[in-house]
């Protein structure tokens, strides 16, 4: 359908669109129009890709003299392949109402691993040895040696991509990573690298989060993209531990170690290019010297990943006197890792602030903040001129160089923190130093400068306002919009008593009462005996899990739960994981009915669904609150109190509802789809708590449900369920619109009055 | 503090509880207690089903299989007394109405409980017999397994004449089953068979349900309460449209035996024994049965009366829906009368105004909603139609 936003004509590939779509379009435009940032919470399940897609594609449409890029951020190589394909949809109705003049080119960016071609590289198992096995073959030091002796491998798609030059590129059209992978194939063109040089080129980018957040990776991947681009960040209410986590370093003792063979391996190396080649190294020194940029006109396939701190932060200078020759840089090296791995020596948890640090290092190491700042640039030259490839065996001294040159670069918003031991485990000596950083606005700081609007949407964003003091940033539009639904698809409630009328909680002392345990081990399996197929239960941590489905097991609970569903656990093993999820589908769908255990904040909270019959109730035990007594954490909420003013309790429970919400926001991924939400927790009930679920869960939250306990939360699920279980009109029939055709939008549009069908 | 005392009630309080009684009622602008006045949702429910009624090609050689579930689920009490009670309550109602609706039509009862199926009576044309063996098994103990009822079903309709529709009634207490392989393959089986399944839970929706009918071409409901049950369980009484496949002409040989004199004395096959007076005689082999519609248990003919394939006939040739004539255009000027042609009572209600009616849009007659009702459901000719005959 074809319809009129303001002076923007919008194409939207449906017959159909939902109201609240339409309102989240208009409120896009206005953000575009005004070229600023916003902040849009819209629940799972109304089409918020495709409402976003359409519009953004539309409103450059419609401004040919100022093309706007759209740079999409995904979290998951799934969700990129998601939006793609409907993008091709949005693309193909474009292209049919328009003709040829609405063609753009799209296209999907991931790592090498996602988009090699390569058999022999493929084989490796993980990123960084697929990354390492690709510059083996593409190296320009490999590829000069390849050219003069045949025997020297190289990888042909790279090479014939190379020598189409120029010609190298896409034609318009959508492109999954899938889609890039066959045409790289049957052109014989290296996707990756043609992917990376059409992504300067193409009208809509899909990549993940780190292509932009994180600095090592922007600055090569994300740089040359224009200003006039619209970047939105979908699924985005934890981009504030992204951005931390970009930042962010820990060092272990297998760090330690391991950086210390590879600078022995690297002093070898320069011993035999003294001995060879010492010309080179002379070259490289006086490149230092004249303080050439050290990348700059590297061929691309050379290019690694850059400097670890963002782009204004770095210093536009030579390279300081003491480490441009590579033996002194070695020496330097050295005596870090040294010092580093004294300081891991302590008994006691240290926490120390950015600047005593670099003072220590300069007290004990002698290496000024200068030179920590330039240490990484400095070791990539290094492994340059040394011409090493197998980049995956030098990961450690890699982090350690990382640590440095963060460390000398900032000096608020950082802490380090030492810890002997993990406090949950005090006897395994597992001594890890940490560099956290503290401020999220840090790293999404040169994002908001650089790009003309960013779109920050997620189902869940409640609450709306701490998200721009988080980041820092001034939106333009912050909005939350509901649902229109033709019934009540959705059933939350909260459990605040089990069958003997106790109160349950997890709180700290109450979560080991036997009480406690036995009624959410009564509660599961009431459950489970009246509500269908599949069942999925959140616990606060692994831990907790462990323990509580141990002692289910003890008094026989488990086994009377399994005689009704059978019970797939999550662990820390992805490969396992994924198996029991396989199963638990499958358990569901051949009617044996099935529960999967699981953690909220573990992989299963945040990327998978738990749609139609994967999941007609979930169950959050208790509050997900972070581990408080861990010295980050608590380094954080310190940081967080004194720079933008937010209460420690008040960022906790901000941070716990989120991952509540997005756990129990699992069951429900379309309208036509029924599902109900048990929070299991006293504390629940109290309105601080509530209150910061987002608007669409606490809009469907009856006051009856408040304060239930386990033989309440039963009847009303039996009613609930059958009620959800009788046949429905999907357009909602004769009382409020949730379905808009093209006559009803022509309607609107004339009357001016949107609000009217909202509410 | 509400639940304490409600946890501290009296087994008879309970019963008024769990009731529910007092929503039945409402209270009017006198402040009376009236029951609910349902007719009109009642009305309105009819004339939906109605209008989905288009003159299409009906199986009437039906083979039902009725699978009841007597899992532990089917002994929950929240259906009163319990749902293993109401589903033989409905059940029976459900036989006979079926019988009465389908003459021709053969049924049979199977049963799953401690995860196996159990033929209960096989395909036949009596409802005393089918009921009189259910109420006989009504225990419920183990799991539900829907893959081996289906297969048991599966493999006695296989064997029924290609004529006749094959179809299953699954009255499914349980929210899980408990299966030897794999259902999906048993499900491809059903279909690949013609075997319409159809599913009523009693509980919740279950996705292999679903799944089930949607394959099959069978209805899946959930009944919300007994009242629901029942009206779901004889939806599955009239006959469902044909399988196109099906749907050819088909010449069948039946017999229609003649009713023996009262006082003969002969030895009938289906009782094996000796009786006196009634019972009809196989026009072809002259053996004795007692009742009809059956199958000639020596050469196998189908014995039907002709009031039997009489009954069936209105299936085929429906009336069609009356229109209905809202109060404002039945004005009092206008020429029809204002009574209901089949029951003579007033059209007007109290206060002269004037209620609901529909007309015959072929003789053009008015009824009041009652005989629309009973016209369409039960006596399937129009009295208006027939008086210009």
């Amino acid at each position: 359908m074809k319809f009129k936003i303001e002076e923007v004509t919008v194409y939207f590939p449906y017959d159909n669109i939902y109201p609240e779509q339409y309102a989240y379009m208009i409120e896009l435009k206005r953000t575009l129009d005004a070229k600023g940032h916003c902040l849009l919470e819209m629940p799972t399940g109304t089409g918020k890709t495709i409402a976003l897609l359409s519009l953004i594609t539309s409103y450059t449409l419609s401004k040919p003299q100022s093309p706007i890029k759209l740079i999409y951020c995904t979290r998951t190589v799934h969700e990129m392949e998601k939006t793609l394909a409907e993008l091709r949809l949005l693309h193909d109705y474009m292209v049919k109402c328009i003709g040829p003049s609405a063609k753009m080119l799209a296209l999907g960016l991931s790592s090498r691993k996602n988009l090699c071609v390569n058999n022999k590289v493929l084989a490796a198992e993980n990123r960084d040895s697929v990354d390492a096995g690709c510059r083996k073959l593409t190296a320009s030091w490999v590829r000069a040696l390849a050219a003069e002796n045949p025997d020297v491998p190289s990888c042909e798609f790279f090479e014939q991509y190379e020598r189409a030059g120029s010609a190298a590129v896409l034609p318009p059209g959508v492109y999954t990573l899938q889609d890039l992978r066959t045409f790289g194939k049957e052109k014989g063109w290296c996707p990756y690298f043609l992917a990376r040089h059409m992504v300067q080129f193409a009208n809509v980018v899909v990549y993940s989060y780190q292509y932009l957040l994180d600095p090592k990776v922007a600055a090569i991947i994300s740089k040359e993209m224009q200003k006039e681009s619209v970047v939105v960040f979908d699924e985005a209410h934890n981009i504030d531990n992204v951005c931390i986590e970009a930042l962010s370093v820990s060092v272990r003792r297998q760090t330690v170690d391991g950086a210390r063979r590879n600078i022995n391996r690297m002093r070898q190396e320069i011993d035999k290019f003294k001995a060879t080649d010492a010309g080179r190294l002379r070259a490289e020194y006086n490149r230092l010297v004249e303080g050439l940029a050290l990348r700059g006109d590297l061929p691309a396939a050379d290019g690694w990943l850059a400097n670890p701190a963002l782009p204004d932060d770095i210093l536009k200078e030579a390279v300081p006197g003491n480490i441009r020759k590579a033996e002194h840089f070695i020496q330097v090296l050295r005596r870090l890792v040294q010092y580093l791995e004294g300081r891991l020596e302590t008994e006691n948890v240290e926490k120390e602030n950015p600047v005593s640090f670099v003072f220590s290092i300069l007290n004990h190491a002698g290496i000024d903040q200068k030179t920590l700042k330039f240490c990484y640039d400095r070791l990539h030259s290094l492994m340059m001129t040394l011409e090493i490839t197998d980049t995956d065996e030098f990961l450690h001294v890699q982090t350690i160089c990382d640590f440095a040159t963060l460390v000398g670069t900032y000096a608020r918003g950082f802490s380090i923190i030492i810890e002997p031991f993990d406090e949950r485990m005090p006897h395994i000596p597992d001594p890890v130093l940490q560099l956290c950083c503290h401020d999220a606005s840090l790293a999404i700081k040169p994002v908001f400068e650089r790009f003309q609007s960013v779109v920050i949407t997620s189902g869940t964003l409640s609450p709306i306002d701490l998200y721009p003091r988080l980041l820092n940033f001034n939106p333009v539009v912050s909005r939350s919009f509901t649902m229109s639904l033709t019934r009540d698809c959705i059933c939350p409630m909260v459990l605040t008593r089990g069958s003997d009328q106790l109160p349950v909680s997890t709180k700290f002392d109450m979560r080991s009462d036997l009480g406690v345990v036995r009624n959410y081990g009564r509660l599961l399996l009431e459950m489970a005996s009246v509500v269908p197929d599949g069942i999925v239960c959140f616990f606060v941590s692994y831990s907790y899990m462990d323990g509580i489905v141990n002692s289910w097991n003890e008094n026989g609970i488990l086994k009377e739960i399994m005689q009704h569903k059978l019970v797939f656990i999550e662990t820390q093993d992805v490969v396992e994981t994924t198996l029991a999820l396989d199963n638990y589908r499958k358990a569901c769908d051949c009617g044996r009915g099935a529960i999967f255990f699981s953690v909220a904040r573990g992989k299963v909270a945040e990327g998978i669904d738990f749609d139609r019959h994967y999941g007609r109730l979930v169950i959050m035990f208790g509050v997900p609150f972070q581990y408080t007594l861990s010295k980050i954490l608590l380094a954080r909420l310190e940081y967080l109190r004194e720079t933008f003013q937010i209460k420690e309790g008040d960022f906790l429970t901000f941070d716990a509802l989120r991952q509540a919400a997005q756990c129990v926001g699992r069951v429900i991924r379309s309208k036509a789809d029924y599902g109900m939400m048990i929070f299991a927790d006293k504390r629940y009930s109290r309105h601080d708590k509530r209150s910061k679920l987002p608007g669409w869960i606490l809009s469907h939250l009856r006051d009856a449900h408040l304060n239930l306990s386990t033989d309440m939360a039963l009847h009303i699920a039996r009613e609930f369920l059958r009620k959800m279980a009788q046949p429905y009109d999907k357009t909602g029939g004769t009382g409020k619109k949730t379905l808009l055709s093209q006559e009803d939008l022509d309607k609107i549009v004339l009357e001016g009055s949107m609000n009217d069908m909202l509410y | 503090e509400d639940e304490d005392e409600a946890n501290g009630l009296e087994a008879w309080e309970r019963a008024y509880t769990e009731d529910r009684s007092w929503e039945s009622l409402q209270e009017d602008e006198s402040g009376l207690l009236r029951p609910i006045d349902t007719t009109a949702i009642h009305h309105a429910q009819y004339r939906r089903r109605l209008r989905a009624t288009a003159r299409i090609q009906k199986g009437l050689i039906r083979y039902l299989y009725i699978v009841v579930d007597l899992s532990k689920a089917a002994s929950e009490r929240d259906f009163r007394p319990s749902r293993m009670a109401v589903i033989a309550k409905q059940v029976e109602l459900f036989i006979r109405e079926f019988f009465d609706q389908n003459p021709l039509s053969h049924v049979g009862l199977v049963t799953t409980k401690d995860g196996v199926a159990n033929c209960l009576t096989d395909l036949g044309g009596s409802p005393e017999s089918h009921i009189k063996a259910l109420m006989g098994k009504l225990e419920c103990s183990g799991d539900a397994s829907l893959q081996n009822a289906l297969e048991l079903v599966h493999s006695n309709l296989n064997q029924i004449p290609s004529y006749g529709h094959r179809e299953v009634l699954i009255l499914y207490s349980a929210l899980s089953t408990c299966d030897p392989g794999d259902l999906m393959e048993t499900i491809q089986k059903c279909k690949k068979s013609k075997i319409r399944c159809s599913v009523i839970g009693l509980a919740a929706e279950m996705f292999i349900c679903k799944h089930l009918c949607q394959e099959t071409g069978g209805t899946y409901s959930v009944a919300l309460d007994e009242s629901h049950f029942k009206e779901l369980i004889l939806e599955h009484s009239p006959p469902p449209p044909a399988i196109a496949e099906y749907a050819t002409a088909n010449l069948i040989k039946m017999g229609f035996p003649q009713r023996a004199a009262e006082g003969s004395v002969a030895i009938c096959t289906c009782h094996e024994e000796a009786k006196t007076g009634g019972g009809y005689t196989c026009p072809r082999c002259k053996v004795r049965v007692c009742e009809l519609p059956t199958e000639c248990r020596v050469c196998g003919l189908t014995l039907i009366s002709s009031p039997h394939l009489a009954r069936s006939y209105h299936h085929l040739f429906p009336i069609v829906p009356f229109a209905e004539i809202s109060p404002s255009q039945n004005d009092p000027n206008h020429s029809f009368p204002n009574t209901c042609f089949g029951c003579q009572q007033s059209l007007l209600s109290q206060g002269n105004k004037a209620e609901l009616s529909v007309s015959c849009p072929k003789c053009k007659q008015q009824f009041c909603l009652d005989c629309d009702m009973y016209i369409h459901e039960s006596l399937h000719n129009c009295p208006g139609c027939e008086s210009f005959r």
